[in-house]
């Protein structure tokens, strides 16, 4: 301060000044004001749910509020649509509302949290299923039991399947037709898969790529394990689980269903993760695929649908994206994922998830209902921007204007492979994707790289497999 | 001056009586109050949105906490662990790397469009430039990396298309461990150096003119002018932007994140990514404090270590 000699009258005014600025704040602090409370539906008893914002518009939160709403007019409804890049990103915002004391009733959780909610903060709903099982027989008769099975955990139902996506093959066929192509057969195997990207690369300039493949759990690398009979850990069954099958499956449908999956000991360098390393390696090494790094799912649909990639490997999903994107029913198609030692896919499902927190179970539980209907997932999934759970929903009609003309790949999948399953996602799935994509992309790097990245990977699964959640 | 006017004691040698210790004055009071009124929003502010956050840390780093059950204390375990993780160890040396190359090349840059922008050129075409040079600064460095991910894409990107024009092979900018810490620090410092160069044309702006007109007439010429003269006197800004550029790029997330998320391996992962995906992906949250702490550590120690050197060369007129 360089006046050091503050008159007294200058005290005094500032005081004054102060102490005016201290009577406005005191009465703009008693009047009414904006605070958390305000926001419509919290603490007003409302049931919340938690969705994916990006996979959730106005107009499907609106079909489900104003459907609910219809019948249930005595229990307010709200959706909260968190914003998320991936699943992760949505489970980790999900998480930080509960650690802040907010948590939602319930969230839509795929796959990929399924465990991880259940094990840590779902509510099984084998009571509700049980008391309503005449209700829910219809729903069960419409969805495969690989689809609820994966929604199990040690012996508990714990969501309803709403949707799911399996890793199918598309096709551009502007590219097959250039390479002089046909469209592959049912049971094509990994040679011809190989023999088909060589075809395309001949045929096509340098700025094209025959596979495009993403570096993720579902999707990625896991699809190429399953069809080579192996996977990222070994995979078991839970027992129980007969007090569903036994009520709602034909004995044809039980036959080797459990209580859910067990995912434990990493297999990171079992001889079969190995070749299908090696595989991809080889790919690369001609030219004939992306680099995991160089994939990833904002930019694909543009160059799919442009005729610079030929296959790639997507769900349901994608016929709603390519439509978006301009392409027209007979410029793609979809086949099943190649043969290898077996033709095992892999798949990712969603539901609600029940939370412990919350206060209305049982209105929870009409939602999850609610949400589960013929009715309200025919207003939901409109546009195919994800494969329907419901198997009376994959009809021509929902195919006609888009395409692909094999849409029936989407459901068959399931039926024709029985033993397609789920990703492999334990309560500590975030640390087992991330070691997966990190080893991938250094593993990838060249033919010799694989095996000590596969010996890298094996240890840091080992370690994320030993931590609790 | 003769030597009789020679003070017997050197003036600074001179010790002034102690003032009687008498209580300050009702004016003094006064003053200080006021001054404590003026200062006591900030102060409020940095202790709740710094000291606290910080405290918090550091309390947290001697728990686990997953978020959902209650914390456990853990002592020094979150420690421990960190430094026997190599995925830790490693971010801690790809954002030394990072800092060092990202800060001087940011540096360097910035400097010598400075220089090229403060000589002689038109009002307008200067005002064009600093605007376009400190533009990208106010771009969301999310945004900026999502559009460089399609640029430096391997396979369809504009770069590797336009190197195809000229003969070139592919070049895996964003796919090979070494070749992808480059193109990060490239996209850091194309959007960061704007900073640095709003700061040197206002330093340049504040060396006179006699100064250089001085030089001129003892026969400098370009360089040894802007290495006698220039240099000097814009070390004070020089040491700003290093420690504003250190301090930014040991916190750098956005473009490793968006660009490349860490890979390929671990390339690129730095230490604010593995605080994020520790916490927030894999719930670990103590463990993440512990990260973050040695990471406020390390700033610190840094900038204490600027500041210290800067006495040897930073020259105020």
């Amino acid at each position: 301060m360089t006046d050091s000699h503050f008159s007294r009258r200058s005290l005094l005014r500032y005081g004054a000044y102060g102490a005016g600025a201290a009577a406005l704040a005191g009465t703009a602090a008693s009047w009414d004001r904006l605070t958390g409370a305000d926001i419509p539906g919290r603490d007003d008893g409302s049931l919340v749910v938690a969705t994916l914002g990006p996979a959730y518009g106005p107009a499907a939160i609106r079909t489900l509020t104003e459907g609910f709403k219809k019948v249930h007019p005595d229990i307010k409804l709200r959706i909260n649509a968190v914003q998320a890049t991936d699943w992760s990103d949505f489970f980790a915002k999900i998480l930080t509302q509960i650690a802040a004391g907010t948590a939602p009733d319930l969230v839509y959780v795929a796959t990929e949290g399924v465990q991880l909610f259940a094990q840590r903060l779902g509510v099984a709903l084998d009571k509700w299923v049980k008391r309503d099982a005449d209700e829910l027989r219809e729903y069960f008769a419409d969805v495969h039991p690989s689809l609820v099975e994966s929604m199990m955990y040690e012996g508990s139902l714990y969501q309803l399947p709403v949707e799911f996506n399996a890793a199918d093959i598309y096709l551009n066929h502007q590219v097959l037709k250039r390479a002089g192509a046909s469209f592959p057969a049912a049971d094509w195997t990994r040679d011809d898969f190989t023999t088909l990207l060589r075809d395309m690369k001949k045929s096509s300039g340098s700025q094209f790529t025959p596979y495009f493949w993403t570096n993720r759990l579902w999707g990625g690398v896991v699809p190429w394990l399953f069809a080579n009979g192996t996977n990222l850990l070994s995979e078991s069954k839970a027992p129980g689980g007969s007090w569903l099958w036994d009520s709602f499956y034909p004995a044809a449908d039980r036959q080797g269903r459990g209580g859910g999956y067990r995912w434990t000991t990493p297999q990171a360098t079992h001889e079969r993760v190995e070749e299908a390393y090696d595989y991809l390696a080889s790919l690369i090494q001609e030219d004939l695929c992306t680099r995991p790094e160089g994939g990833n799912g904002q930019n694909l649909i543009g160059v799919f649908s442009t005729g610079r990639v030929g296959v790639t490997p997507a769900g349901g999903f994608w016929a709603g994206g390519l439509n978006l994107a301009g392409m027209k029913n007979g410029s793609f198609d979809v086949q099943y994922f190649p043969r290898w030692r077996t033709q095992r896919m892999q798949f990712g499902a969603a539901g609600y998830a029940l939370l412990r927190t919350s206060k209305l179970q049982d209105e929870a539980w009409e939602f999850i209902k609610f949400a589960s209907r013929r009715d309200t997932l025919m207003r939901l999934f409109e546009t195919n921007q994800t494969t329907p759970a419901r198997r009376s929903m994959l009809t021509a009609d929902r195919y006609r204007e888009m395409g692909p003309s094999h849409w029936q790949v989407f459901y068959d999948t399931l039926d024709k492979f029985p033993d397609t399953g789920p990703i492999p996602a334990p309560p500590q799935v975030a640390e087992v994707e991330q070691v997966l994509l990190k080893h991938t992309g250094t593993a990838l790097a060249s033919r010799r790289s694989v095996a000590p990245a596969l010996r890298r990977m094996q240890s840091d699964l080992e370690k994320a497999m030993e931590r609790d959640v | 001056m003769t030597n009789t006017q020679i003070p017997a004691v050197r003036p600074q040698q001179q010790v002034p009586e102690a003032a009687p210790a008498t209580r300050p004055s009702a004016r003094e009071r006064g003053t200080r109050l006021l001054a404590a009124l003026f200062l006591a929003p900030t102060i409020v502010g940095i202790v709740i949105f710094t000291v606290v956050p910080i405290v918090g840390s550091v309390v947290l780093s001697l728990f686990h906490w997953n978020v959902i059950d209650s914390p456990t204390f853990a002592g020094a375990a979150n420690y421990r662990e960190m430094v026997n993780d190599s995925t830790v160890l490693v971010s801690f040396r790809n954002t030394l790397v990072f800092m060092v190359l990202a800060v001087a090349l940011q540096l360097l840059i910035a400097l010598t469009l400075a220089l090229a922008v403060n000589g002689r050129m038109p009002v307008w075409l200067r005002s064009v430039f600093r605007s376009a040079f400190f533009f990208p600064l106010i771009l969301s460095a999310a945004s900026i990396s999502v559009v460089m991910k399609y640029l430096f894409n391997q396979d369809f990107g504009v770069v590797n298309w336009g190197l195809g024009l000229l003969g070139i092979a592919p070049v895996p900018w964003l796919t090979s461990e070494n070749s992808a810490m480059a193109a990060v620090i490239l996209v850091y410092v194309w959007q960061q150096f704007g900073f640095s160069f709003l700061l040197f044309v206002g330093g340049l702006n504040n060396i006179p003119k006699e100064i250089h007109e001085a030089a001129s007439l003892d026969g400098a010429t370009g360089l040894r002018k802007h290495l006698s003269v220039t240099l000097p006197l814009l070390s004070p800004t020089l040491l700003v932007a290093s420690v504003v550029g250190i301090i930014n790029a040991l916190q750098v997330f956005e473009q490793p994140y968006v660009l490349t998320n860490g890979g390929p391996g671990d390339s690129t992962r730095t230490v604010v990514m593995v605080i994020y995906e520790t916490a927030f992906e894999q719930l670990r949250f103590g463990e993440a404090s512990a990260v973050g702490v040695l990471l406020f550590v390390l700033v610190m120690a840094v900038t204490a270590l600027q500041f210290r050197l800067s006495r040897r060369f930073v020259h105020y007129q």
